[in-house]
């Protein structure tokens, strides 16, 4: 027993004292008898129940897993103790050795199944282990404390199998020792004691190195545990020997052979790593992550191509990491040589990136709402049918239910009268806060610093540039413009920065002011207070910001300097290099000069030097750092902050008190009242009429107004201007427009809740002076005491608004269209127009569009912008476009008979359109034929030309231009009138359709039955009442004009050369010439022809001659309107009829002298009817807009009303259509205005002259009337100049421009409304002279007295002057019956009275008339022109007569007709007849000259046609024609058209 | 090139609950139809019938069109109103047909329908009148799917419509 042993002895005695120690002895013996029982039989029940216990604590899953390696691994380490036991218990040592440390074991085993069942979270109770499995344990931990519980558990829950075979196998183990131990060999004890005590270190030692640590008090165990580690190696070699002998062993083992046999452990197969590189790089390839080199990628000699460079769009390629692409590129020329993969520019090919950058699907709630707005119904209220001008169907919202919301919240003055001078600096102080706070906010200052750090940065990395591919050039370029960027971006900011600092300097300043003001004036009136509050800032990050900043702007400053000196280098060089040249031919030349010796010095000097002698330049200056850097510093203290100085920020508080009235000086308490007294309201004005006012509200101590109210304008109309007034109302009394401020009209997508309060500021220009402290508006006044420095102030402020479109209940904002015009036509389409749908209102201007897109840089190529693109393209060019993309029915084209083209071929088809269309060819075509074939071509001819001409000025028509020009334009205005009158037509009221007879009432039938009983006087005639019949039941040939010709008056008589008077002016001949009837007067000759007087007896042998004395036109219009005409006309005579004479004595005699006296010529009475009565049409009211006042029109509405309602047929005009269709007052077209200079200076003493010629020059201006159709009364009154201007009118203007005249002669003129014979309703000018009121018919020049019979006005119904209208309210209107005394009330209903004052009404007449004097040149072309193609005109008329000239009496007509344009026409008969008679007396002759004005060829030829001077077919008559045309100024012309026709007397 | 003329009369209506009833009438035609004369829209009258309940208007209808095909034949769209007693209207009823197809007169019953809307509208109708009414009345033709709407059944219009059609035959059309 050696020292360790005892040690070892002691140590387990000493640990095992424990409460066990009693029956140690005991059990030691029973316990190894237990153990050697045990291990020749199963185990008993107890150790069974302490392993079905433990299987409850040992994991179940270990079961199936672990059993073959615990079948193998403990199979030889238990073999091993399980046969030693028996053996050391022969030995003393050993048994004491043996239970001492049995009991180390179990005091081992229970600690740490003490501690597995604490990780087990169980606490299986140790001791009846202790107690019962003793050798259990000691088998257990014979096996070495490798294997763990669990696999021993695993073990024992073997099931009997397992069991049976461990019990074979113990046996087989007990056999097999016995051979083991050979006789010579120690025995089992001694081998045990061998093991155990003659301990050898050496195997040992690792085992104790790796588990000592743990089993520090239990070396012995560990020696035991090593004693039997090697007999579990020895028992692995034994089996391995025991392979040989396997028969034995199969046959002990019996059917279950072990599973070692089969089973061979490896250590798992493991290549190196390396060696696997090594073989994969044999199969492998992996593709470099290094780029490619250009050249690799692209076929040889190949230069790179950058497409994007040419200008060409790539798009952006898909984003993609570099190292990615570098490994496809290096795989694609490894795997496919080919460089199909690759672009021009080397790159992999891609497409453009797909991905957008936003999703497309629309949000699925969106989706749903627009898929129910279609079918979204609404509910209207039953509302009133407002009978509209159109009933359609399909449109949906009616018109005009538009809206505009006007929000104005309040008003700020910024001066008022009432400002004190406190007040005076407080508005500044306040402005200039205001200012500061906008610049603070926005912040310039730093922004551009911001922008210079970054660009500055640009340059310093651009200089190094990553991106390979772009060129250097480039790289250089986008540099310098980095560089000249960097440069203005300083300079604003050093602008910006600088105008921080004064900006924060005058705050300062005016608050200092203030606050000496305060003093100086002992109160407080603003409650304004100024807070400097100073900011800490980190003086030593700014002083080395300030620092940086100086220095980089010192290094940019030279730069640039050195680039302008190095410029700078380059001119000097160069010049320097001239001036050298220069120098030195100067100097050859001298010596030359010195050679030759001949010239004097001076004129040398003069030839070599010409004042241009080239100075030697002046070397330039390089730039100086150290005088940029102090250049800079300066600059930055000037503008900037010093580092280290506290930053200032105002704050303006309204924090400060008021000084209260009681404590003021009297003038302030007055200033003060005054400002309370004071009231404010903003008039609104929408297409400058007065919509809405808001509220009066006082003026505040502080200036504000607060309205904050909202205007919501239903319009109607585009607006053209917003405006607000705003006024000022001072105690009760009055009220003063202070000033008009305009509002822009919002665009079209602003509306409400997204429009921003914008300021609008104003001022006034009244001039106050108030008589207390405050300063008054427009006066000058001053801070200073000594008055110096004087200030004037205007009344000024800020009104604060909103102006939106209201949005409707559907969300679509209430706008109206753009364009009134075509209102009825808004289609689905124009809403939802590309551009304003996106809501981008700047983009509306096709040119601000192209600019935007130049400015941004888009790329033109990118297919993205491509519809931008063309819209700019297309808007920019002019070129209507018509996109082609856009099909509605796709597979129309298939389906289609014919084409459209075909289809609009046809004729056919043409002419019903036409005629649907009521276009003025075709509007009343009947019986279109069905067949194309059948409709002539040139039934469109007419129609072409008007469509071709349109636009083309025909000037063949026209001799003069200017005429052909007025004729187009009148042509389209008579157009548009017409359209306008086609449309109004259709708009049918209820009396239009329907015709109720009137209930006939009592006195009515009273009447008729009275009339039963009535006698029946069957002589008496009694006119009867005819029916009338509308215009849509006449066909063809249905109407038929009545023309009775009752009796004429002062006809001609024929001269006694004629044979026998024979004055038969019965015959008239009806000419329904366009519009007009012309009664043309003749005197029917009978000429005895007999050439023999033998034959005088048996035949009669006459002709028929008819002289043309005159004519009278009546228009059918008239005929038509009035329905009858009756009464008595003016002929038209011409003023000289050769062979005919007035017969004054017989006329003398019959007593009507006295009537007649004032008017001469012959007259025809005359009674025209229509057969059928026609219905006249009405006249078609239409409502036109109109700029005048709102009250006004209100008052024309009322005045017209009213007049109506007495006199029904008396018709009254208030109110006129100018040329653009805008109702107008009538008054405003009378003001006076100059006559032609020529006209005034005619009769410089003789006014009435002066009038007459006037009226002449007036009636000069053809006639053109505007009434386009029967039906439709609508005049278009033009001003005198545009009268003057077109040349043509009707009698409106004719008579508004005589007034005109007269007024500014100075007579009292007014226009006269009535009815004239034939005109019907028209417009005449009366005028007051010498006690007699003359009526001018400005057409024709001529004048009439009151009192005249044969005046062709039959009825007045009003005047109208100047400034008034007067309606006749008499009983009578026929000019000789009634009194022209408008002041008379009773008389005359005025339309301004004292109820309604005349406002005053400008006129829209020009200031002056200017008349530019007509070429003479030009009139004796036109009249040589005219005169030509008259004979020839005449020549063609007698087509069966050979027409002979007579040049000698055409050169005597021609001197006359000067003559006769002089003298009017008047007086000259006699003279001119004796001296016609004298160069032709052997002729008989008829002629006249006929005077017209003169507008076109084709009324003059007309003229002279229905003259019928050409119809004389006496053989042997000769003709005779002069023309002659006088200019007027103004082109206007009077043509004078001589004809005569002549036969020689035999 | 075929050409096809509608004549004919909107007669009346029967069946409305409302009394005075007028209705505007209107013809939607595709784009291959050309009309060459006649009102492609118009409105009849107030008929307030004194016997029975048929409104009549005898409302004439004359169109001449011209075809290049036979797509978008035409199409009567019917809007049945009713005046009430203070002179206000309201919707009684939509009413769609197409123009017969083969030549001669024919009589058309087209019925009509109008939006029922929320009870609150319906409510009102029933008190104060008005109703609701389509925002886009080329609902009333258009096959857009209107399974979203509630409607409630109005009366009927009665047509008569004779067709001359002509030139069908050169372009292979039988009719």
């Amino acid at each position: 027993m050696n020292p360790e042993e005892e040690k070892v002895k002691i140590i387990t005695e000493e640990s095992t004292e424990d409460d066990q120690e009693a029956d140690v002895g005991r059990r030691r013996k029973s316990s190894k008898v237990q153990r050697q029982r045990r291990k020749r039989q199963p185990p008993t029940a107890d150790p069974k129940e302490m392993v079905s216990e433990k299987a409850h604590v040992g994991s179940q899953q270990e079961l199936g897993q672990e059993e073959p390696e615990t079948h193998l691994l403990s199979m030889p380490a238990r073999r091993g103790p399980r046969s030693l036991p028996p053996i050391p218990s022969m030995s003393r040592t050993g048994f004491a050795e043996f239970s001492m440390r049995e009991r180390l074991r179990e005091k081992l085993q229970a600690a740490r199944s003490k501690a597995e069942s604490v990780l087990l979270q169980e606490i299986p109770t140790p001791r009846p282990r202790r107690l019962r499995s003793p050798g259990e344990k000691v088998s257990e931990t014979g096996l070495g404390t490798e294997p763990s519980e669990e696999v021993q558990a695993a073990h024992h829950r073997d099931d009997s199998t397992s069991y049976s075979r461990i019990k074979f196998r113990d046996a087989v183990q007990k056999i097999k020792s016995k051979p083991q131990a050979p006789p010579g060999f120690p025995s089992a004890e001694e081998a045990c004691n061998f093991f155990t005590f003659n301990f050898d270190p050496e195997p040992e030692q690792p085992a104790l190195k790796a588990k000592g640590k743990d089993r520090d008090g239990a070396k012995q165990e560990e020696e035991e545990g090593e004693e039997e580690s090697p007999a579990g190696g020895v028992s692995r070699t034994d089996d391995e020997e025991l392979l040989g002998d396997r028969d034995t062993k199969d046959f002990l083992l019996g059917l279950d052979p072990a599973a070692e046999d089969f089973v061979a452990i490896r250590p798992a197969e493991y290549e190196g790593v390396h060696t696997r590189l090594e073989k994969e790089k044999e199969i492998l390839f992996v593709p470099s992550r290094r780029a490619v080199p250009t050249y690799k990628k692209l076929p040889e000699n190949v230069q790179p191509r950058f497409l994007e460079d040419e200008g060409l769009y790539t798009g952006a390629r898909p984003e993609m990491s570099r190292t990615n692409q570098n490994i496809m590129e290096n795989r694609l020329l490894q795997q496919d040589p080919g460089r199909k993969w690759f672009g021009d520019d080397g790159r992999i090919l891609a497409l453009p990136s797909p991905i957008k950058p936003f999703p497309s699907r629309p949000p699925p709630l969106a989706q749903e709402l627009s898929d129910k707005a279609g079918l979204e119904t609404l509910y209207k209220k039953a509302v009133k049918y407002a009978h509209r001008t159109q009933h359609t169907i399909g449109s949906g919202d009616p018109l005009g239910n538009f809206q505009l919301d006007i929000d104005v919240s309040g008003l700020i003055f910024t001066h008022h009268p009432c400002f004190s001078r406190e007040h005076v600096l407080a508005a500044r102080l306040a402005q200039l806060y205001d200012q500061y706070l906008a610049r603070h906010q926005r912040n310039k200052a730093k922004f551009l610093t911001d922008k210079l750090q970054a660009l500055r940065n640009a340059v310093r990395s651009g200089l190094h540039p990553e991106k390979p591919h772009q060129s250097l050039d480039a790289t250089q370029r986008t540099i310098n413009e980095y560089k000249s960027e960097i440069r203005e971006t300083r300079k604003l900011r050093d602008a910006e920065q600088e105008k921080d600092r004064t900006l924060l300097r005058t705050i300062i300043k005016v608050w200092k002011e203030m606050k000496a003001l305060r003093e100086f004036q002992r109160f407080t009136n603003t409650p304004l207070k100024l807070v400097l509050r100073k900011e800490k800032v980190n003086q030593k990050a700014e002083e080395e910001a300030y620092e940086a900043e100086i220095q980089a702007e010192v290094s940019e400053l030279m730069e640039e300097h050195t680039e302008e000196y190095e410029q700078k280098m380059e001119e000097y060089r160069a010049s320097y290099q001239q001036w050298k040249v220069w120098r030195r031919a100067q100097k050859a030349k001298k010596k030359k000069k010195k050679q030759v010796e001949e010239c004097p010095e001076g004129e040398t000097e003069d030839e070599l030097s010409p004042g241009e002698e080239p100075t030697k330049p002046a070397l330039p200056e390089p730039p100086d750092r150290a005088a940029l850097e102090q250049q800079a510093r300066e600059r930055a203290a000037h503008i900037r902050r010093r580092p280290g100085e506290p930053a200032l920020l105002p704050e303006l508080s309204l924090a400060g008190s008021v000084t209260p009235s009681d404590q003021c000086p009297r003038a302030e308490v007055l200033r003060r009242e005054d400002v309370k007294r004071r009231m404010v309201y903003l008039k609104i004005l929408f297409n400058s009429k007065e919509v809405s006012r808001t509220v009066n509200r006082q003026l505040g101590a502080d200036f504000r107004v607060h309205f904050g109210q909202i205007f919501n304008l239903q319009i109607f109309n585009w607006p053209e201007s917003l405006l607000l007034q705003v006024y000022e109302t001072v105690g009760h009394t009055s009220t003063v427009l202070l000033a008009e401020v305009f509002l822009p009209v919002p665009e079209t997508t602003v509306v409400t809740g997204r429009a921003p309060m914008e300021e609008v500021e104003f001022s006034s220009s009244q001039h106050v002076t108030l008589d207390h402290e405050g300063v008054g508006s427009g006066v000058p006044f001053s801070f200073e005491a000594d008055g110096s420095n004087q200030l004037t102030l205007m009344t000024s402020g800020r009104v604060s608004h909103s102006v939106a479109w209201a949005v409707g209940d559907n969300g679509t904002p209430l706008i109206p269209p753009l364009s009134q015009q075509n209102i009825g036509f808004r289609s689905a389409l124009k809403r939802a127009d590309a551009i304003s749908s996106i809501g981008t209102s700047g983009l509306t201007d096709m040119k601000k569009l192209a600019k935007w897109a130049a400015e941004s840089k888009l790329d033109p190529n990118d297919p993205n912008n491509a519809p931008l693109m063309q819209l700019i393209s297309v808007a920019t060019s002019g070129e209507s476009y018509v996109p082609d993309f856009f099909r509605l029915e796709q597979l129309q084209q298939e389906f289609n008979f014919v084409t459209n083209e075909e289809l609009n071929r046809s004729k056919r088809f043409r002419l019903l359109c036409l005629r649907s269309q009521e276009v003025p060819e075709f509007r009343n075509y009947k019986q279109i034929p069905a067949y194309d074939r059948e409709i002539m071509e040139k039934v469109f001819q007419d129609y072409e030309k008007r469509l071709r001409d349109k636009s083309v000025i025909e000037t063949r028509d026209h001799i003069d231009t200017h005429r052909a020009v007025v004729a187009k334009y009148l042509q389209q205005v008579r157009e548009s009138v017409v359209n306008r009158f086609l449309t109004a037509k259709h708009h049918i009221l209820l009396t239009d359709l329907v015709v109720e007879d009137e209930v006939p009432n009592i006195s009515i039938w009273g009447l008729s039955l009275f009339k039963l009983a009535e006698q029946k006087r069957p002589l008496r005639p009694r006119r009867k009442g005819r029916k009338k019949v509308t215009a849509q039941n006449l066909s063809d040939g249905d109407i038929k004009l009545l023309v009775n010709i009752c009796r004429a008056y002062d006809i001609p008589v024929r001269k006694p050369t004629a044979r026998a008077p024979n004055g038969d002016y019965s015959t008239a001949s009806l000419q329904s010439v366009k519009d007009e009837v012309f009664i043309n007067v003749f005197d029917e000759v009978l000429h005895d022809i007999l050439e023999d007087d033998r034959e005088r007896g048996s035949g009669i042998h006459t002709r028929i001659e008819r002289h043309w004395l005159g004519c009278v036109k009546i228009p059918f219009s008239t005929i038509y309107s009035q329905a009858r005409i009756d009464g008595t006309f003016k002929i038209d005579i011409p003023p000289v009829l050769l062979g005919y004479c007035k017969e004054r004595s017989v006329t003398a005699e019959r007593g009507l002298d006295s009537v007649r006296s004032l008017s001469e010529g012959s007259y025809l009475t005359l009674f025209i009817t229509i057969e059928p009565q026609l219905v006249p049409g009405q006249p078609v009211r239409e409502k036109f807009d109109s700029q005048e006042d709102e009250k006004l029109l209100q008052a024309t509405e009322k005045f017209q009303a009213e007049c109506a309602l007495k006199f029904p047929n008396r018709q009254c005009f208030t109110t006129v259509i100018d040329l653009s269709g805008k109702t107008v007052f009538i008054t405003r077209y009378l003001k006076p205005l100059n006559p032609p200079e020529e006209l005034l200076n005619a009769y410089p003493s003789n006014p009435q002259a002066i009038a007459e010629l006037a009226a002449r020059y007036v009636s000069l201006i053809p006639f053109l009337p505007d009434t386009a159709s029967f039906t439709g009364v609508c005049d278009l009154w033009s001003t005198s100049d545009q009268f003057l201007d077109l040349l043509a009118g009707d009698e409106e203007e004719h008579a508004v421009l005589l007034c005109n005249y007269f007024l500014f002669l100075g007579k009292k003129a007014w226009l006269v409304m009535g009815n004239a014979i034939p005109e019907g309703p028209t417009v005449y000018v009366l005028t007051w002279e010498q006690n007699h009121y003359f009526i001018w018919n400005p057409c024709s020049g001529h004048f009439y007295g009151q009192f005249d019979t044969f005046c062709p006005l039959k009825s007045v119904s009003c005047l109208i002057g100047p400034d008034n209208i007067w309606f006749n309210i008499q009983q009578y209107d026929s000019p000789l019956r009634i009194n022209f005394d408008v002041t008379k009330p009773k008389l005359w209903k005025s339309f301004f009275s004292r109820s309604l004052p005349y406002p005053g009404l400008s006129s829209v007449q020009p200031e002056e008339l200017i008349y530019q004097r007509t070429d003479k040149a030009a009139a004796a072309e036109l009249q040589d022109r005219i005169e030509k193609m008259l004979k020839e005109k005449i020549m063609d008329w007698r087509p069966r007569h050979l027409t002979r000239w007579n040049r000698h009496c055409t050169s005597t007509l021609r001197h006359f007709l000067p003559l006769l344009e002089r003298s009017h026409g008047e007086d000259v008969e006699d003279d001119h007849r004796a001296e016609l008679q004298r160069q032709l007396g052997d002729y008989r002759f008829s002629g006249f000259p006929l005077h017209l004005s003169y507008s076109e060829v084709k009324p003059l030829i007309e003229a002279v046609y229905s003259t019928g001077v050409h119809n004389i077919d006496v053989p042997n008559a000769e003709f005779a024609l002069a023309v002659y045309i006088h200019p007027y100024p103004k082109n206007v012309l009077s043509v004078w058209i001589y004809v005569a026709s002549l036969i020689r007397n035999r | 090139m075929a050409e096809v003329h509608v004549i004919g009369q909107i007669i009346g209506a029967t069946g409305f609950s409302e009394s005075s009833l007028f209705c505007k009438w209107g013809i939607h035609t595709g784009a291959a139809w050309k009309l060459l004369s006649g009102m492609r829209e118009g409105q009849t009258q107030v008929d307030t019938p004194q016997v029975g309940d048929m409104a009549y208007w005898c409302h004439p209808i004359d169109l001449h069109f011209a075809t290049k095909g036979l797509q978008g034949w035409p199409r009567l769209h019917l809007q049945v109103w009713s005046q009430d007693s203070f002179g206000r209207c309201q919707l009684a009823g939509y009413g769609f047909c197409h123009v017969p197809s083969s030549p001669g007169t024919h009589q058309l019953d087209c019925p009509t329908w109008r939006p029922l809307g929320s009870w609150r509208e319906q409510l009102a109708r029933a008190f104060v009148g008005g109703g609701p009414q389509l925002l886009q009345a080329d609902t009333i033709y258009s096959g857009a799917d209107r399974y979203r709407l509630h409607t409630a059944a109005g009366g009927t219009v009665r047509l008569e419509l004779s067709l001359l059609l002509r030139h069908f035959d050169r372009y292979g059309v039988e009719c």
